[in-house]
């Protein structure tokens, strides 16, 4: 009697566990991630998502978290996080409720982050959502915008300009008039020729080989620092070459050379204050040589600091005109330094001026000796360091 | 049975903590948004901030009714107890720097229409950038409940209120030079004070996650008010202006 009563209990339980569980398994097995496993080596599904650089969560039914890949775990416990977390709720709402849903957050930063969700039904319920940093995209995608819509207008201002300028001029019978309107006409057509100069500059800069003369920077930096003198003509502007970079020569393309350290020294007497200070210095830093500008002027906010170098990018749209600038001095920089097998590098806060630093490989340095044998530098390469 | 429970309520715990930090993290983003509205005089922008700050208002009331709701059903003790009454004192700091971040936005349309000089400029990118990072330090450092984190948000505060005199010098520099006429200038260290309160707040929120952690309590007296506004010195003659 009480064997049976034993056995009818054990079989019970063991009924009962066995339901139990064909019953959790049944609740679970359409939110579980399939353990598909490459039989050759052992890696799961999971292993692989795992490494992905975008964060990988899924969803069940419920709208609970049923796994989320090690990109998207690193975020838990930060800033990040938090916001994208609230974004991602939102999203797999919108997704039961449309079918599909998508957003862009924006964290202000710095440095500013644009991230994008992304979310999809399952086949069998649930939602997956992809979260990827898309800042750098975001980026390219304004700079191609701003090229364009800046190039019509640097170019269609100025000519629109002297078309309404000339047609006033043809209409107009007071000579006093006429010919203040005609100095506008010049100034106007001027700006237009500028332009195009640096735009053609800049294209047989990306073009053309650089040619490989025998390059003395002191000279170079003279040249930048009367360039600059000349600018700062009644403004009361100290330029000062610091350190010229005394028997420091170079093979690289002088013409471009002088462009890029004039094109510098240029801008930071526009944007200094009356009564600042400029400084140029050269200094050998192995395994670079440094040709650096540096003023006290109104600086560069850090948002704009990335995007300075672009083509026809303005750090202040509304008093660019005034500069007298055409928005390609730093591309030509930048460009003529990617030329030489360097870079170009600015530092600078908003009010603190800028420094700029054209970085040359030291490679293109011809022997301080060689130099002061012109002949054998120039026909023997072999003697550079 | 009890355990189960006791599992429930930590959940709870942690639910809430969650939510606060997540308000905490909305507001960390208001602070470079309001930097860059009132840089870029960006009327709309201060708009929109300016109506959301309801949504902060009903937030706050709501987690505090849910931890009122918890501490009544639950008597929670210890450190139960110390995240509980920490919570509803973090959620209004929190949701003060919300509406301090609206008083930038409301200075945003006072000071409409006058340029500022680049020096200005600067001084207030840096406030809002260490405002910003104070407050992002004291998100996380409550969400994780890390005490060392967030002791060492006192010295980052140091910086903003060094910040704050460098603004209010720079104030008077560009008011003596003619830049800014007074009314703007008043403008502007009120804006200054903001920016410092909001560093003010997260050290608060600093404070409260040690106690939590392991019932610290600042020692008393003060040797250094956190509250008090940085003492202003050196004021320049102003006598240029009339």
């Amino acid at each position: 009697m009480l064997l049976a009563v034993l056995v009818a209990t054990v079989a019970g339980v063991v009924a009962g566990v066995l339901i139990a569980s064909a019953l959790s398994r049944r609740a679970v097995a359409p939110i579980r991630v399939d353990p598909v496993v490459d039989e050759a080596t052992g890696s799961s599904v999971r292993d692989a998502v795992d490494r992905l650089e975008i964060g990988v969560v899924m969803f069940g039914s419920a709208g609970d978290v049923t796994f989320s890949n090690a990109a998207a775990r690193m975020m838990n416990g930060t800033h990040a996080g938090l916001i994208v977390s609230d974004h991602l709720a939102q999203v797999v709402e919108q997704v039961r409720t449309r079918g599909a849903g998508s957003r862009e957050v924006v964290l202000h930063g710095p440095p500013r982050q644009i991230i994008a969700i992304e979310a999809k039904p399952l086949p069998r319920g649930g939602v997956v959502a992809t979260i990827q940093d898309v800042s750098a995209r975001a980026l390219v995608d304004a700079m191609r915008k701003d090229f364009v819509a800046n190039i019509s207008h640097e170019l269609k201002t100025p000519v629109g300009a002297i078309a309404v300028l000339a047609e006033t001029v043809a209409e107009e019978r007071d000579p006093a008039v006429a010919s203040s309107l005609s100095a506008r006409l010049v100034d106007e057509a001027h700006r237009a020729i500028r332009t195009i100069d640096d735009l053609l500059e800049l294209s047989r800069i990306e073009s053309k080989q650089p040619s490989d003369d025998l390059v003395d920077l002191a000279a170079v930096v003279d040249l930048a620092v009367e360039r600059g003198r000349a600018l700062a003509i009644g403004r009361d502007i100290e330029i000062a070459a610091l350190d010229s970079g005394d028997a420091l020569r170079v093979r690289g393309d002088r013409r471009q050379l002088e462009s890029a350290l004039g094109n510098l020294v240029e801008n930071a007497v526009k944007y200094s204050h009356d009564g600042g200070a400029v400084q140029v210095r050269v200094r050998l830093d192995e395994p670079w040589i440094e040709l650096m500008v540096a003023d006290q002027g109104v600086g560069i906010p850090a948002r704009d600091l990335d995007r300075v170098f672009e083509r026809f990018y303005r750090v202040d749209k509304a008093r660019a005109r005034g500069t007298g600038g055409t928005g390609l001095g730093l591309s030509i920089v930048r460009h003529v330094a990617g030329n030489h097998g360097g870079d170009v590098a600015v530092q600078s806060a908003e009010g603190e001026g800028a420094t700029f630093v054209i970085r040359l490989p030291a490679r293109l340095l011809v022997a301080p000796t060689a130099a002061d044998d012109n002949d054998r530098a120039l026909s023997a390469p072999g003697d550079e360091r | 049975m009890s355990a189960e429970l006791r599992a429930n309520f930590h959940e709870q715990l942690d639910q809430i903590r969650t939510e606060i930090a997540r308000m905490s993290a909305d507001v960390t983003e208001l602070v470079p948004r309001a930097t860059d509205i009132l840089l870029d005089a960006d009327l709309e922008g201060a708009e929109y901030v300016i109506l959301g700050d309801d949504d902060y208002d009903a937030r706050s009331i709501e987690l505090e009714e849910q931890c009122f709701r918890v501490i009544a059903l639950q008597a929670p003790v210890a450190q139960d107890l110390r995240s509980l009454v920490s919570a509803i004192k973090i959620i209004a700091d929190v949701e003060r720097s919300a509406d301090l971040c609206v008083n930038i936005c409301k200075a945003t349309r006072r000071i409409y229409g006058h340029e500022l000089d680049a020096e200005l400029r600067g001084v207030i990118r840096k406030m809002g950038e260490q405002a910003h990072a104070l407050f992002k330090e004291c998100t996380e450092a409550y969400l994780n409940l890390d005490g060392p984190r967030a002791a060492a948000l006192h010295d980052m505060d140091s910086y903003l209120d060094d910040l704050q005199r460098q603004f209010i010098q720079v104030i008077f520099e560009s008011h003596a030079a003619g830049h800014i006429d007074l009314q703007v200038a008043v403008q502007l260290a009120v804006v200054a004070r903001f920016f410092e309160r909001i560093g003010d707040h997260a050290v608060n929120v600093g404070e409260r996650v040690r106690y939590i952690v392991d019932a610290w309590v600042p020692e008393h007296p003060y040797p250094e008010s956190d509250n008090d506004p940085p003492e202003i010195v050196a004021v320049p003659e102003l006598g240029a202006d009339d």
